[in-house]
């Protein structure tokens, strides 16, 4: 049995031994063993309490019990942030060892004061004993800021010395009436005493929660995170934002819920400013800072809405708040070990692959991603807002996580992408170790979260560990791992091969086994590809979720691993870092999207299963239907929400771009599937939702071709035209009848086979050339015929010309027009079918034939295992235009039973719908007929022709100083670009550009608020006292 | 009295918090917070007090068993013991900040130490 007090005395007997030591080593050592003891007596309480069954105990300082002694109380909620904060203590004083020797042994014994008054404000229930640990708290606080090596921080130690000051005033001020008016300071006793003096406990609760850097009384809180040691700022984020909510809490706990609205305003707006101050932040630590104080806000806000959360608040709480401590002073740490403070000199961290998997994990943890604490508790507070209604909170809180996400991400990619500078990193193991112990926290964390959900434990899920097993194994050569790899995908889909419906069953096959034919492509890559695996199998392995996902948390989740191992995917472009950016932001925007509307449908129950959107009525139905299919379109890059698409696959690596597109791509398209087949048609106000997605699918298709014809990069055209074609299958699903699914369920087998194809023999050539700018090409016929067939291959089936599979989707297509009510929409289908010619005419046009340059005189084939795959897919698609049954057929059926009318009668190898029929063999040999006619007469009358050499005819006069203006492929289709220019104005690039744009110059123009002088900060906390206030009396 | 001296105690509390927030000079910064802080302290002592009792001393003049009735409530003046400590010690670190901020800019101007902000 350890008393608790132990966590009191240690530190001070550690303290008072201190000043007994004089060597600098030994007195280091005397310290670390102090907070290792600390920390072991707390993680003894959390075993005993959490595990081991014991009960929470109270110990009284004195024997008495109160009012006439002290009490403090040891439950599981204070083992675990005693833990948390000797841990960090521990930690933070190894990392830091180098300034403490320096210093002495006098900043040691402050070091443990600090800890040991953190604990006592978690362990205390007396209010003023909670003053003296706050104030002890604030004086050792005082004198850590100054083991810093920045000159400026002796300005932030004042100017928190002068804040914490007017905060103490407040809350002895605010104590000593609490006491007058109910004759005891033992917390349980206020909390029981019939009459609360409510202008003194207000005085107190104010004072408590300005020691949480609430906005904008936080002005002196981010110049000491910026200015401190990091070290020291990872004590005061996580430990000192641990105990000082934990205070919080307590005084909440007291108050009753009539305090409730206040804290949650107070977190909220803190959490939401916070965020968005981030933004324009340029150096590291005040970014931290800043993220910290958002951080500890959102927690205040869920403690604000205990009420509602019932039993599962401390899981909520907690779970934020875990995640936050671990990751925060992970990131401390590790900006510790980074030399500058600009954002973009992490990118030395790219020295030491492990620390940028820890930076990976410190920014997913921090974001809310699964495998997470803060995912599920996530997950419960949305469920359990929208179920009570608190809708503007709900938004409010994905609105400020959002936030988070961008300026966490879009710092990651500065880590990277950037050049790493000449300063480097500091990797002493002192600095390592507690990175790697917060790394291995985090992991751990996320699993007792997941075992303690209610939900599934994600990390109990096979291919997700199967993909972080390659984190692992990333020391390995790129062949074995690809191979590993490939085996994975293959034995999960042969493992699972009987859970599948027809529909689901396509999906499984693109994705799985399409996944590993994709895969091979990979075999071209040398050395060891660091960090591909990994990101490549967290896709595959949300994938392979996704698709057998029965209940809205799983699917949920499956969503976030594949964003976020697709994120990591992208990333891997050498100029994709800005799309990459814009592709994480969109996705999780989206996926918020989707989370809300789970929520909203589930009404409060524990488990919702997906098939159960069909129950749903309005006036719920519909919003939960638009919410849904907002989140599913961002991912399917509609119309509007498509700008991240174009970068983001054009210029990801040669491998990884069929992977995003021809597989990815398809996951939004499963969650539209589903949703349709869940909901149907929903009206909202009078407009049919499924109509608005019909037109939504038709501008797609049109503004996207429109958009591809206009691209010189061929990359970039592929990348455009996928918005046309998921344009086509939105089109398709929208217009919810039966030959509409098919033909959607066509475009997703198509499209997988001809844009994997092409993206890879475009890869390959831009591989070969060193370019993608088709108007650099030309006349590679000779030298890469493999890739030529292939492209010839693939634009003849994207186009939709007999006799290649595209040609099947164009035939169910205008069948389904047929059956289509809307006219309009259908024209604009109409359209977009031969614009998609015109670019696709420009990859053969343009890079195969015309003149040689002169540069590419000696370009070889693309790599062989970029060929491999390329050539299974001419395979895939000559077979499956030859008998589109085998996979056509069985989904048909299965349609028929969920949209009956219209179905397709298959008789043989001929296909019969109510207006004709197509026999896709018939029409192979027909046009192989006439193709060998027409080509057979054409080597005849051609056979006495000359053949000329490129240099017969003779270059005139030098190269022009812009090559592109003369060369007749650059803007080639510029009379259209005339015509039709207006339509392909980059209007929705504007739109979310304005709004990124006024978010950061409205961030910018709000921090300046923070003037740096620390009497503005002490009136900016009066104003906050009084405006608090104000809130609470009912403005 | 009490309520004099409570009058008293906010007033001083006012006076300073006034002065820590107009004074720009560090050092009549301190100062000013010393007097919030006696301001502060003269409340507690205040709230504490009870008309017509005496010291809480147990010894012959009180006897333990008429304790309840005859002294005052002891606990605003362990409690203010306590924040005169605690405000000595904060007091002395401000010095010490601001003996270390002349040292580093030749300056007790507040708004000379704005370099950390937005």
């Amino acid at each position: 049995m350890v008393s608790p007090l132990v966590l009191i005395a240690a530190p001070l007997a550690g303290a008072f031994l201190l000043g007994l030591v004089r060597c600098p080593r030994a007195a280091l050592a005397v310290t670390l063993a102090t907070l290792g003891l600390a920390a072991a007596a707390a993680g003894w309480w959390v075993w005993q309490l959490g595990w081991a069954g014991a009960e929470a105990v109270e110990v009284f300082t004195a024997g008495t019990p109160p009012p006439f002694a002290i009490a403090l109380r040891m439950g599981l909620p204070e083992a675990a942030l005693t833990l948390v904060i000797t841990l960090t203590g521990l930690l933070s004083a190894l990392h830091m060892q180098d300034n403490l020797a320096e210093t002495g042994h006098r900043a040691m014994a402050v070091l443990l004061v600090a800890v040991m008054a953190y604990c006592g404000i978690v362990l205390t229930r007396d209010l003023f004993n909670l003053f003296v640990f706050f104030e002890l708290a604030a004086i050792a606080t005082a004198g850590l800021i100054l083991l810093s090596a920045d000159a400026r921080a002796l300005g932030a130690g004042f100017k928190y010395l002068v804040v914490s000051q007017v905060i103490s005033a407040l809350l002895l001020i605010g104590i000593i009436f609490t006491y007058h008016a109910t004759g005891t300071l033992y917390l349980d006793g206020i909390a029981a005493a019939a009459a609360k003096p409510a202008l003194a406990f207000f005085l107190v609760f104010i004072a408590i929660a300005a020691e949480l850097k609430p906005f904008p009384a936080n002005g002196w809180a981010l110049d000491v995170y910026e200015s401190s040691h990091p070290a020291f700022s990872a004590l005061i984020s996580a430990a000192a934002g641990a105990a000082s909510l934990y205070a919080a809490d307590k005084l909440l706990t007291v108050g009753g819920p009539a305090w409730l609205p206040a804290a949650t305003a107070i977190g909220i707006v803190t959490f939401v400013a916070g965020n968005l101050l981030a933004l324009p932040q340029g150096n590291d630590r005040r970014l931290l800072g800043y993220s910290s104080v958002a951080q500890i806000g959102l927690v205040l806000a869920v403690a604000g809405q205990r009420d509602v959360l019932g039993e599962h608040y401390h899981f909520v709480a907690f779970g934020l708040l875990a995640s936050h401590a671990v990751a925060k002073a992970g990131l401390f740490w590790l900006s510790g070990m980074v030399a500058e403070r600009g954002l973009a000199a992490w990118a030395a961290l790219r020295a030491r692959p492990p620390l940028i998997f820890a930076f990976a994990t410190f920014v997913a943890m921090l974001a809310g991603l699964p495998p997470f604490p803060g995912f599920y508790a996530k997950w419960e507070l949305v469920r359990v807002l929208a179920a009570e209604g608190r809708l503007v909170l709900l938004g409010l809180i994905l609105f400020g996580a959002l936030l988070e996400a961008g300026y966490l991400f879009r710092w990651f990619g500065f880590a990277l992408k950037r050049e790493p500078s000449g300063e480097g990193l500091a990797c002493a193991p002192s600095k390592g170790i507690p990175v790697l112990a917060a790394v291995l926290a985090a992991w751990g964390l996320a699993w007792q979260w997941g075992d303690a959900s209610a939900q599934a434990n994600l990390l109990l899920g096979l291919p997700l560990l199967f993909a972080l097993a390659f984190v692992l194994l990333d020391w390995l050569p790129a062949w074995v791992k690809n191979t590993l790899a490939i085996a994975g995908l293959a034995a999960w889909f042969a493992l699972t091969l009987g859970q599948y419906d027809p529909l689901r069953l396509i999906f499984a096959v693109i994705m799985l086994a399409g996944g590993a034919v994709t895969l091979l492509a990979s075999y071209h890559a040398h050395g060891r590809r660091i960090g591909f695996y990994p990101s490549a199998m967290l896709m595959y392995a949300g994938l392979a979720q996704l698709i057998l996902a029965a209940d809205t948390f799983s699917f949920f989740a499956a969503w976030e691993i594949l964003t976020v191992g697709s994120y990591f995917l992208i990333l891997r472009g050498r100029h994709s870092e800005p799309h990459a950016l814009s592709y994480i932001v969109f996705s999780l925007g989206g996926a918020f999207l989707i989370l809300a509307g789970f929520a909203v449908a589930a009404d409060g129950a524990a488990s919702f299963a997906v098939a159960d959107l069909a129950t749903l009525a309005a006036p719920v139905a519909p919003w939960v239907f638009l919410m849904l299919a907002i989140g599913f379109m961002t991912k399917t890059a509609s119309i509007g929400l498509h700008v991240w698409l174009p970068g983001a696959h054009a210029e990801a690596e040669t491998d990884v771009s069929p992977m995003v597109s021809g597989i990815l791509l398809k996951a939004g398209l499963f969650g539209l599937a589903v949703l349709l087949l869940a909901m149907g048609r929903q009206k909202l106000g009078g407009i049919d939702l499924t109509l608005a997605m019909l037109w939504i699918g038709a501008a797609s298709a049109l503004l996207g071709n429109l958009m591809a014809i206009f691209q010189e990069d061929a990359k970039r055209l592929l990348a455009y035209s996928s918005i046309g074609q998921m344009g086509y299958a939105l089109f398709g699903l929208a217009m919810m009848n039966h030959l509409g699914w098919l033909m959607a369920l066509m475009f997703v087998i198509n499209h997988y086979i001809y844009k994997s194809m092409l993206f890879l023999a475009v890869g390959g050539v831009a591989k070969r050339t060193g370019t993608r700018d088709m108007y650099r090409m030309g006349g590679l016929i000779n030298l890469m015929p493999l890739s030529f067939i292939s492209v010839l291959v693939g634009i003849i089936a994207m186009s939709g010309v007999p006799p290649l599979s595209g040609f099947g989707g164009r035939w169910i297509f205008y069948n389904a027009l047929l059956t289509a009510e809307s006219r309009l929409p259908m024209i604009l289908i109409f359209f977009s079918g031969p614009i998609a010619f015109l670019y696709l005419f420009r990859l053969i046009h343009t890079i195969f034939l015309g003149q040689l340059k002169d540069e590419h005189r000696r370009v070889k084939e693309a790599p062989f295992w970029l060929m491999v795959p390329q050539m299974i897919y001419v395979v895939l698609l000559i077979a499956f235009a030859l008998v589109p049954g085998v996979a056509l057929r069985q989904v048909d059926g299965h349609l028929g039973g969920l949209l009956p009318a219209g179905g397709l009668s298959w008789d043989g190898l001929t296909i019969t719908s109510d207006f004709g029929y197509w026999n896709p063999v018939a029409i192979m040999v027909i046009v192989g007929i006439i193709f060998t006619t027409l080509f057979l007469w054409l080597v005849f009358v051609n056979r006495r022709a000359q053949k000329v050499k490129q240099f017969n005819i003779v270059f005139a006069a030098e190269r022009p100083f812009r090559p592109e203006t003369t060369h007749f492929a650059w803007n080639f289709f510029a009379p259209y670009r005339k015509a039709l220019g207006f339509l392909v104005q980059p209007v929705a690039t504007g739109f979310w550009n304005g709004i990124s744009g006024g978010l950061h110059a409205g961030a910018d123009f709000t921090r300046r608020l923070y003037t740096g002088n620390a009497q503005t900060y002490a009136v900016h906390l009066l104003v906050f006292v009084v405006a608090v206030h104000l809130f609470m009396t009912g403005m | 009295m009490a309520h004099i001296a409570l009058a008293t105690g906010f007033l001083l509390f006012l006076i300073g918090l006034y002065g820590a927030l107009t004074n720009r000079n560090l050092l009549r910064m301190i100062v000013a917070f010393t007097v919030a802080d006696a301001g502060i302290n003269v409340v507690i002592v205040a709230v504490g007090h009870m008309r017509g009792r005496t010291a809480p001393i147990l010894d012959g003049a009180v006897p333990a068993a008429e304790a309840a009735s005859r002294i005052i409530d002891p606990v605003p003046q362990a409690l203010v013991l306590t924040a005169i400590v605690i405000g000595v010690g904060i007091t002395a670190l401000m010095l010490a900040y601001a003996y270390k901020l002349y040292e580093a800019r030749r300056s007790l101007d507040i708004g000379k130490f704005m370099e950390l902000k937005w």
